[in-house]
């Protein structure tokens, strides 16, 4: 097995407490960043290579050299843990196991960006994990680690935990911001991007919990460290994988970026597919990707690879389906996520997801026509890339993959008049 | 300054200005429905998306910063299928009920549709609908009708004073409301009528009346108060329907309060007074121009005091002025028309949108030539009153008159008790002028309709006095 970083402590029902988590290390990361200028601190993510985990992918670092030294207004740091894409269940994990790894990180960053107030944004269907959230913060309070004085170096930094709705649009950084503020949760326009003008007005960074959990080790062991697990030149570090579905052994899997493949993943780790079916599909990051077929998942388990294999690796939350169920089925389902989830202030993404949720519907109940297939496509091209925020794009993209890869059973469906496998 | 490139040619811009910014400076037509140069930019409704180049996706023009060397299309395949395709989204819902619809034919959903539409739908889907509340007694809305471009929650939240519009819902069932279903407040909420793109809000005052293609549309200037807004009256068959803001953005910007915007009853009342009219035995009698203007004659007599509303033209008031020095010999002149507003400095802003506590359009002309408030001082033996039909009237006139008190203007059968002689006169519909607003604006006004009745101009009045 290879090291493992975020996922150290899971299952481990002891782990939670701040006791246990400084008896193994916890918090010198902290104490080392304290001692380091913030440039030195942003430097050091650089280095790692470190790419956010929420699903866009995007350098840590880089992200956080976005944040103006000097600013009128208070900055922000927020930690995103409005885990909500289907197929993703990592976050969760880690706040349940590692609240603090996730909470050193978040102090650590806003040291960096000069940020005396954080957010942790969690979604509202975490009922549990956001008493674990408070009951962390309570204890780092009363250990110095957070407050006015922490670890007596005179920074001062105060850390919320701020219950979601229950909206999947709220993972949208900028949605995230306006339900934050206590408004509705639509995406805002961009530019100005949250780094110059974020929550409250302030320069805000956005960060996933995966994301800020493996800020302590890239601090202790050092950012060329990091980088170095990431089989990948510009994708350092490790990954938790959300493996579920028909596979035998579903779960979450930890491995150093780009180091397995997709296959290897579901055959050699997860044990293959469930009663030793065959495997039909796979959605590789979350059900916003674009679905793969069998012969396509010999792609490496990283960013870039899955992304030129025309899918992404989005949130990692890997969907795993086998013969037993109707792509038809799976793709109205999916589209029925986005149309309930659609904030609605944008025309192509409000009017659209709807649309094509009530076509799908038309075509798995066998009401569908000849027609119906290009119709998709072109209600989802005429989505894809035109909306407001990448809700949009998220809904479109698996609808165009799946009428383009399962087009047989589509047209099955229709001329059939139901569904083959009912 | 620094230079993009729209459709093949140059165009020069101030920095931070947008696509669209620069776009409706020069005259280049691009589509929107949520862009409103009033109101935050939200780049929702994806209308007004164009080309870039160098950019991947489509921009919204509305919120992209022209840059200089900037090189955008607002013409080319690709926007024109982005706007089909946005036309066609924001259709399938839409119940396409134009012959029963008010907007129609100055809807911006119908223009838009007939220049980038699909002649057909592909749409077999079943169409939502809303059951929809009462938004109070300005505004019907029909939410079925609604293309959420949310203009009217940014208009009600920057510039009507009231936080009190919402989206309620999500996604498809977004349902655009008033908070907790409760009617406006905002003295301003015909303008929400105006600024919807679509039929969903209009005026209840004009629901039904007149397919708005019928209406003739006169330039003319607010009398509501002395901040002077500019109007349009829009009028068939000699009868005024509604009046909508017209842009002057040193004065109203684009917005009419509600109590301007419904200053139009009193002129079709069916109690004003269109025919010259005698007090014979207590009561209002009808007469003729010429025997009613004889029995004014007769009973302004001795000390007469002149009163002139401040809801007349710079013109009528000159004419009064002359008229009373040279056929009232040593009449005295004073200016009435709102309550406590004696001079011009009693005049104060009464929110900080538009509307001001003179509730006349030309105090500050009146007090320009000259004329003094009145303030209920000193004995006649007649008065002689002008009015136009807004200025509110003395009601203790007889305190200080002893003798008749003659009518010259426009006039109700409620308000006229103690007038011996009315001669019907025009509201500023009726006539041409000038008036003065509070920053000492000289705006001039067009004549909207022919005199109702036999109604006459202070000029012909005049000339038949003497």
């Amino acid at each position: 097995m290879s090291e493992l970083i975020v996922s150290k402590f899971f299952y481990n029902k002891e782990a939670a407490p701040l006791e246990y988590y400084r008896k193994h290390g916890g918090y010198e990361a902290l104490k080392k960043a304290l001692s380091m200028k913030p440039e030195d601190i942003i430097a050091e993510v650089k280095k790692s290579n470190l790419r956010g985990r929420g699903g866009a992918g995007f350098p840590t670092g880089m992200k956080w050299g976005f944040i103006p030294k000097e600013s009128k207004v208070p900055k922000y740091l927020v930690c995103n843990a409005d885990e909500s894409e289907p197929g993703t269940f990592k976050d969760r994990a880690i706040i349940t196991y590692s609240p603090h790894m996730m909470i050193e990180g978040m102090i650590i960053g806003s040291l960096a960006i000069g940020a005396e107030t954080s957010y942790i944004y969690i979604r509202g269907e975490y009922v549990r994990e956001a008493e674990y959230l408070e009951k962390a913060l309570e204890e780092a309070y009363d250990a110095g680690l957070l407050g006015k004085n922490i670890l007596g170096s005179g920074f001062k930094h105060n850390m919320y935990v701020h219950r979601g709705a229950g909206a999947y649009i709220c993972g949208e950084e900028t949605g995230l911001l306006n339900s934050l503020e206590g408004k509705r949760g639509e995406p805002r326009v961009k530019p100005p991007f949250p780094a110059i003008k974020g929550a409250f007005g302030g320069p805000t960074i956005v960060n996933n919990v995966e994301t800020l959990a493996n800020i302590p080790a890239i601090l202790n062991k050092g950012g060329e460290w990091f980088a170095k697990l990431g089989k990948l030149p510009n994708s350092g570090g490790t990954r938790l994988y959300c493996v579920s579905g028909h596979v035998n052994k579903p779960g979450l899997y930890e491995f150093p970026c780009a180091s397995v493949t997709l296959r290897e993943l579901i055959y050699d780790h997860c044990g293959g597919i469930r009663n030793n079916r065959k495997l039909k599909a796979v959605i590789p990051g979350g059900s916003s990707a674009p679905v793969l077929l069998p012969h396509e998942i010999d792609i490496p388990l990283d960013i870039d690879p899955m992304a030129k294999a025309g899918s992404m690796l989005g949130s990692a939350g890997v969907i795993v389906i086998d013969d037993t169920w109707c792509a038809v089925k799976a793709i109205k389902r999916i589209t029925h996520f986005y149309a309930h989830e659609s904030c609605g202030q944008c025309t192509p993404c409000r009017e659209g997801c709807r649309w094509m949720e009530d076509v799908l519907h038309r075509i798995e109940d066998g009401h569908g026509k000849a027609s119906d297939m290009d119709l998709l496509l072109n209600v989802a091209d005429n989505i894809n890339g035109k909306t407001l925020c990448a809700l949009g794009d998220a809904a479109a993209g698996p609808v165009m993959s799946f009428v383009k890869k399962f087009r047989q059973e589509f047209e099955d469906h229709i001329k059939g008049g139901k569904c083959p496998s009912a | 300054m620094p230079k993009c490139i729209i459709d093949g040619k140059e165009y020069e811009f101030k920095p931070g200005e947008t696509i669209i910014q620069v776009a409706d400076r020069n005259n280049i037509d691009i589509p929107r429905f949520c862009y409103h140069p009033a109101l935050t930019v939200v780049a929702q409704c994806r209308m007004c998306a164009v080309e870039v180049e160098k950019m991947p996706k489509m921009q919204t023009a509305c919120s992209t910063p022209a840059a200089d060397g900037m090189v955008v299309h607002t013409a080319s395949e690709k926007v024109k299928s982005m706007r089909a395709s946005v036309m066609e989204f924001t259709l399938i819902n839409h119940p396409l009920d134009c012959p029963i619809c008010d907007e129609a034919g100055e809807c911006t959903l119908q223009d838009y549709s007939y220049g980038y539409g699909a002649p057909d739908s592909r749409y077999e889907e079943e169409r939502r609908t809303f059951i929809d509340l009462d938004m109070g007694p300005v505004i019907k809305k029909n939410m079925n009708r609604c293309i959420h471009c949310t203009r009217c929650i940014r208009f009600c939240d920057e510039v009507g004073g009231f936080r009190e519009m919402v989206a309620l819902k999500r996604g498809n069932w977004t349902e655009i409301t008033t908070v907790d279903g409760k009617p406006l407040e905002t003295e301003y909420a015909g303008n929400l009528a105006d600024i919807c793109p679509t039929g969903s809000l209009t005026l209840k005052d004009f629901r039904f009346k007149k397919r708005s293609w019928f209406l003739t549309r006169a330039k003319s200037i607010c009398e509501g108060c002395s901040q002077g807004c500019n109007i349009e009256v829009h009028h068939e068959n000699n009868t005024v329907f509604r009046l909508t803001p017209r842009e002057n953005m040193d004065i109203n910007k684009w917005w009419l309060c509600d109590e301007g915007r419904f200053n139009i009853k009193y002129i079709h009342s069916p109690t004003r007074v269109v025919e010259p009219a005698v007090r014979q035995d207590k009561t209002l009698t009808l007469s003729d121009w010429y025997s009613a203007v004889a029995e004014a004659k007769e009973k302004v007599h001795g000390k007469t005091l002149v009163l002139v509303a401040t809801d007349l033209t710079l013109e009528e008031m000159k004419a009064i002025q002359e008229f009373a020095s040279s056929k009232l010999n040593g009449a005295a002149i004073y200016h009435f028309g709102t309550e406590g507003h004696t001079k011009a400095s009693d005049d104060k802003p009464e929110d900080n949108i538009l509307r001001r506590t003179n509730k006349t359009s030309n105090l500050h002309g009146a007090e320009k030539l000259g004329l003094k408030g009145w303030d209920g001082q000193g004995k006649f033996d007649s008065a002689i009153v002008f009015r136009g039909g807004r200025a509110q009237l003395p009601t203790d006139l007889n305190k200080y008159v002893s003798g008749s008190i003659v009518g010259v203007g426009v006039f109700h059968e409620e308000t006229v008790d103690g007038y011996s002689v009315i001669l019907p006169g025009l509201s500023y519909v009726e006539k041409s002028g000038t008036v003065v607003n509070w920053q000492g604006k000289e705006q001039k006004f067009r004549k909207a309709l022919e005199p109702i009745g036999q109604s006459r101009s202070l000029v012909d009045v005049f000339a038949l006095w003497s």
